[in-house]
């Protein structure tokens, strides 16, 4: 997972080291690689999801063990970060948390929400007149829709269908264990992609707006090139600085969304943990004053998680303009 | 080049504008008057003149007619007044009535109206004011939820709330200051359900000529008058000079809804009165603690409980219901969970509550017997999935859920699975009967068992959304509706409460309490296990 | 260019429509209505189903959506079913207001100081303030507001009483000089929602105006400029700067936009009775008539930003060709 998101971005923009014998993305290595931010991020990337993966393996407890005399208590020798309430190790939830993070995001990246932003954007941008028109309209529909507000409704509308459908996934096929909890959530997404490409399309639009009047555009066109030819060897490349701002911060959002709903009651369902949940259990002043370390502990690693996505996504760049 | 320069401009344009606009507006505002200058002075004004300064939030409706919960009812009870009203100590009493006589089978009721009782704008109160207030409160076209539950009993009132009669029969006005209303069957606690809003007195002209906005300036008979009520940030309650059984000591309240922890803004004093959250109370609980003075810590007629829908597998079993209270430890997690804010429910009726008794009644916790009474059901060994539905606002179950579920995990080995959703859902599912079981709770409107025990276990009771029937309970019921001796009604309710218990379709949790910290300057606050008039009682010297 | 405001003026009732038609749809497709949540724990059936009926709540939906239709084409959206007796537009007017106020300060905070940040972040490109300025704005941008309001609640109100812990108060206080001269102060309740929907937002903005501004200086009219001999100060002045600015257009459009939904999080959990927090009441209560009136005022508001964005976008750069269709 940690080393697959520069890879799979590689390809398209890399087109800025054409003159190299090496590929485009051995190329974009072995520069990513002389960034010691990058590197450092990619550690802590590393760290948090493979804490993530290799939970079952280095929790000492499990996710629900409850011990009701130890509840509350600070760190100690049993318990590395302490423990909440109920007394259950923190230091397991958090493991599991990340894992959950983990699944949540590659639910993202099928989901495709990156593709139709850039993809809807470019063309848009590109093809001009009635293509143009229906999809920034269409936009323009999803994005006056509140958000936050229609997911809610959607997931109360949907959810006891879908949790139904998750069940019965669970039940007749093999993704048992992972369907269940995290089929509301999938849906979530969809439909939160179906609201948030418009945002990246537009910025992409209007960067193809100014570009699809150059000369080399302009060339291309006349040597009679076909529009998928144009926008993937002239535009893509022209507009990859934003495709890839767009593309860490929206890697790194994943999990800053999965606190934001989950928090909302529309995310993760409990009682599988996650960073929401464990943030939600420690917020407000007085819970902080008193047991710091219940919001502290989630907080730190949402916080190091998204730092360290918007590190890399800016080394990334630098690296994709030849810098 | 120039064109750059435009850009520069216009954003620059754009900015001063945002600015200009936000300033402008803001000082328009500000010298009409606005929210900020009125609200400080509204604040520091009055402060030192002896008012009290409380938090609080929006009523749903200022209608006494139409409110059903305790949030309205708190301002309610202070602006309207009804023919009886309860007590500091709980007692029934007359109110707007100066006395009331029982004819001797029990049925009829006559009122004596106070001669100096007076609505807020003076007008005398008479006894057709009474008459129409409690038709329109039972209109059908006016469409109160709560109605039928408390007027009922009325001789004519289904008419009225049917819309087949504007009169309600039951309804007499003997003369101006007599009124008599007759009951379909000698109940005893006819008189506490007419000190509940739905029965208070109105001003029929005001609603009226404003039916839709009376509430916004309503016209009363309460000791106060709604003085200002801003939407989302404040209400303003003040004295009524003209109040029948004496005028207010305490001038003005200000219920203020902004934001943050109450007990901070009591720190700040900027409250009188504050309720103290989980992470505060070991705090004002030390002795040592200048605030341990001011903290009390009170009952209220509210009991939390899990709810098993009889009908459903598995809990059409009565040994699944059974083994799942007795493996619940409820004083342990009533300990870690809330931190001792709340009393491990004994039973079904709280403490002050007639029939009331202090010994613990509910299932006790009992793995053994847990397990006994799971391996006598009929779902031993093949128990269907169960589904646990509660209210919740966020990502995790209620702290007390979560330990439940593992105890039962834990002790009987099942697998219990939280579903939480918002309110609109839950109650459209619990109506449907389509949950299994729920977290739910019932606060109790006047001091008498029948408003818990006959409401929520009479087998054709509407608001029975357990579906829980059994005939002895039912009978014992309908025989305490119309008992006149009060000590047999208490037993009868009290076999009740022992059957119910037993056949477990509750499983009691907690009673709740308030935990307040009241300033030093406050004399004579209380909080009471309901909500009852109580601004009255109060001074405030600083 | 007039042809096309025309068009874009026009299309605007059918996405209003659109959009009205799914939060319709979406709402009622839900379990559960207002009118048991109003009851709260007394639901009497009868009365229930009564005042559905009174209220238009059976009956088939088309029909139910078009009888709203037609009574918010003339401005009337109803009335709370929560909020009883509450018409919806007093309801929601105020707390718009409030929220607009606030997200107006706070975009003007935002573009006012990541604007410079990210010129200076430019300017000083290959040197350690470049990329100090942005990994500081990256690392308080990663830290989601959930996490970062209660310790600063703690810190600022609780620990040292600079600050109330929540509320509204208008955007003015009054600082009284010995009862005497009065000076209009911004309200104390402002700074802490201010500094968490501030903070976040520089480093986006910096960034964008960063990477435009390190791009512009290398286009062709640049080295041109440069070439000619002016000094790189006045290139920077008249030619990086203005463009680099361009892409901005489309965030200011977009954040303008937003500024009537409110911000959830803040206003939720530093109790500020905005727009934000009241959505997220009525959607959880299923207050009809609310959330479509909120809907649609939103939705009205940000398609009409969006156009104004449009427009202002094609006068600065006229390189750009509004609703020119004919291309293959």
């Amino acid at each position: 997972m940690t080393t697959a998101s520069p890879e799979a971005m590689a390809p398209g923009p890399a087109a800025a080291g054409a003159s190299a014998s090496r590929s485009p993305s051995s190329l974009f290595w072995s520069r990513l690689r002389r960034k010691r931010l990058a590197m450092l991020s990619l550690v802590v990337i590393a760290v948090i999801y493979g804490g993530g993966i290799l939970a079952p393996v280095l929790a000492p407890y499990s996710f629900t063990e409850q011990n009701l005399d130890r509840g509350l208590e600070g760190p100690s020798r049993e318990h590395w970060l302490g423990t909440d309430r109920l007394g259950r190790d923190m230091y397991s939830r958090t493991l599991y948390s990340a894992r959950t993070t983990l699944v949540v995001s590659v639910a993202v990246l099928v989901s495709g929400s990156l593709l139709i932003g850039n993809g809807l954007g470019l063309l848009a941008g590109y093809r001009g007149g009635w293509v143009d028109n229906l999809i920034m309209r269409a936009g323009e529909v999803l994005s006056a829709l509140p958000g936050l507000p229609m997911l809610i409704l959607v997931n109360a509308a949907l959810g006891p269908r879908i949790i139904q459908f998750g069940g019965w996934v669970e039940q007749h096929t093999p993704f048992g264990g992972i369907a269940g909890p995290f089929s509301s959530y999938l849906t979530v997404f969809g439909v939160l992609s179906l609201f948030f490409w418009v945002g990246t399309a537009r910025l992409v639009r209007a960067q193809v707006l100014q570009l699809r009047e150059r000369e080399f555009v302009l060339a291309a066109q006349a040597l009679g090139g076909g529009t998928i030819h144009i926008l993937w060897q002239h535009l893509l490349p022209n507009v990859a600085f934003l495709v890839v701002l767009q593309l860490s911060a929206t890697l790194g959002s994943v999990a800053g969304s999965e606190v934001a709903l989950t928090w909302f009651g529309v995310g993760v369902q409990p009682p599988t943990p996650s960073f929401g949940a464990m943030i939600f259990e420690g917020s407000g002043a007085r819970t902080f004053a008193q047991h710091p370390h219940l919001l502290l502990v989630p907080g730190l690693c949402v916080s190091a998680l998204l730092f360290a996505f918007a590190l890399l996504g800016d080394a990334i760049n630098d690296v994709i303009r030849g810098r | 080049m120039r064109r750059q320069n435009r850009l520069l401009a216009i954003l620059l344009g754009v900015l001063a504008a945002l600015v200009l606009i936000v300033g402008g507006l803001s000082a328009v505002l500000l010298l009409n008057g606005g929210p900020s200058g009125g609200g400080q002075q509204a604040g520091g004004g009055t402060s030192s003149s002896g008012a009290l300064q409380l938090s609080g939030g929006d009523p749903i409706t200022m209608d006494p007619h139409l409110a059903g919960d305790s949030g309205s009812a708190e301002y309610i009870v202070e602006v309207f007044s009804g023919l009886m009203t309860i007590d500091p100590k709980l007692n029934v009493v007359p109110d707007l009535a100066e006395s009331y006589k029982v004819s001797e089978d029990g049925k009829t009721y006559t009122f004596t109206l106070r001669d100096n009782a007076t609505f807020h704008n003076g007008r005398k109160v008479e006894a057709k004011d009474v008459k129409c207030s409690i038709e329109r409160a039972a209109s059908k076209k006016l469409g109160s939820s709560t109605a039928s539950a408390y007027l009922n009993d009325i001789l004519g009132a289904t008419e009225v709330f049917r819309g087949t009669s504007e009169q309600m029969s039951g309804i007499d006005v003997v003369d101006r200051r007599t009124i008599k209303i007759s009951i379909d069957a000698a109940k005893p606690y006819f008189l506490a359900k007419l000190s509940f809003p739905t029965a208070f007195v109105v001003d029929c002209d005001q609603v009226q000529a404003n039916p839709k906005n009376w509430t916004r300036q309503p016209n009363g008979t309460g000791p106060y008058k709604l003085k200002e009520w801003r939407l989302g940030e404040r209400i303003v309650l003040e004295a009524n000079d003209k109040f029948y059984a004496g005028v207010p000591k305490l001038a003005q309240t200000v219920y203020s809804f902004s934001g943050g922890s109450a007990f901070t803004r009591f720190q700040n004093k900027e409250l009188d009165v504050a309720s103290i959250s989980v992470n505060d109370i070991d705090a004002v609980r030390d002795r040592n603690n200048p605030l341990n003075k001011m903290y009390h810590v009170d009952g209220e007629f509210s009991i939390s409980y899990i709810a098993f829908n009889t009908t459903v597998p598995p809990f059409d079993d009565v040994n699944v219901r059974r083994a799942l209270g007795f493996a619940i430890d409820r004083a342990k997690i009533t300990d870690v969970t809330f931190n001792r804010m709340l009393v491990p429910a004994t039973g079904i009726l709280p403490p002050e509550m007639p029939a009331f008794t202090p010994a613990d009644k509910a299932l006790p916790f009992n793995p053994a017997e847990a397990k006994k009474a799971l391996a006598a059901s009929k779902y031993a060994g093949k128990m269907p999935p169960i589904e646990f539905t509660e209210i919740g606002g966020g990502a995790e179950g209620r702290t007390d859920t979560q330990a439940f579920i593992e105890q039962w995990k834990q002790v009987l080995g099942i697998d219990v699975r939280i579903r939480q959703t918002d309110a609109a859902t839950f109650y459209a599912d619990t109506d449907a009967g389509k949950l299994q079981m729920f977290n739910a709770g019932w606060i109790m409107d006047y001091p008498d068992p029948e408003n818990v025990l006959d409401l929520k276990f009479y087998s054709k009771s509407q608001l029975n959304d357990i579906r829980y029937s059994n005939p002895k309970v039912d009978l014992a019921l309908e025989q305490a509706r119309v008992e006149r001796d009060p000590a047999k009604r208490i037993r009868l309710y009290q076999e009740v409460e022992a059957q119910v218990l037993s056949d477990a379709p509750w499983l009691p949790l907690y009673f709740a309490q308030s935990h307040t910290v009241v300033s030093a300057a406050v004399k004579g606050w209380f909080n009471p296990p309901m909500v009852i008039p109580r601004l009255r009682f109060v001074t405030v010297e600083r | 260019m007039t042809g096309y405001v025309v068009r874009r003026l026009m299309w605007m009732p059918v996405v209003l429509f659109i959009v009205s038609f799914l939060t319709f749809a979406i709402a009622r497709f839900g379990p559960g209505d207002p009118v048991a949540v109003a009851a709260g724990q007394i639901r009497d059936q009868e009365v229930l189903q009564r005042i559905r009926e009174e209220r238009g709540l059976d009956g088939p939906m088309v029909q139910q959506y078009l009888r709203w239709v037609n009574r918010a084409v003339r401005g009337d959206f109803g009335e709370s079913f929560i909020q009883r007796g509450y018409s919806v537009r007093e309801l929601l007017v105020p707390k718009m207001w409030i929220s607009a106020q606030l997200n107006i300060l706070s975009i003007v905070i935002v573009f006012a100081v990541g604007i410079p940040l990210g010129l200076m972040s430019a300017w000083f490109q290959g040197r350690w303030l470049d990329p100090f300025i942005i990994s500081a704005l990256l690392f308080l941008s990663s830290i989601p507001v959930l996490v970062v309001l209660p310790p600063l609640q703690w810190l600022l109100a609780i620990q040292f009483n600079l600050l109330p812990v929540g509320g509204w108060d208008g955007l003015f206080a009054i600082w009284w000089i010995g009862d005497v001269v009065a000076i209009p102060i911004p309200d104390p309740h402002l700074y802490l929602p201010l500094l968490v929907l501030t903070v976040p937002g520089f480093a986006g903005v910096a960034r964008l105006v960063r990477v435009t501004a390190l791009q512009v200086s290398t286009e062709d009219y640049v080295r041109t400029a440069r070439s000619k001999g002016l000094p790189e100060s006045a290139v920077a002045l008249r030619h990086v700067l203005p463009n680099s600015l361009l892409p901005l257009v489309t965030v200011v459009g977009l954040s303008l936009a937003d500024i009537l939904s409110g911000a959830y999080f803040v206003e939720t959990l530093l109790g500020i009775p905005g727009i934000g927090s009241f959505t997220f009441e009525s959607v959880r209560s299923r207050d009809y008539d609310v959330i479509l009136a909120t809907t649609l005022i939103v939705g009205m508001f940000f398609i009409v930003m969006n156009l104004i964005t449009d427009l202002a976008y094609a006068r600065i750069d006229p390189r750009i060709r509004l609703g020119t269709g004919a291309r293959t």
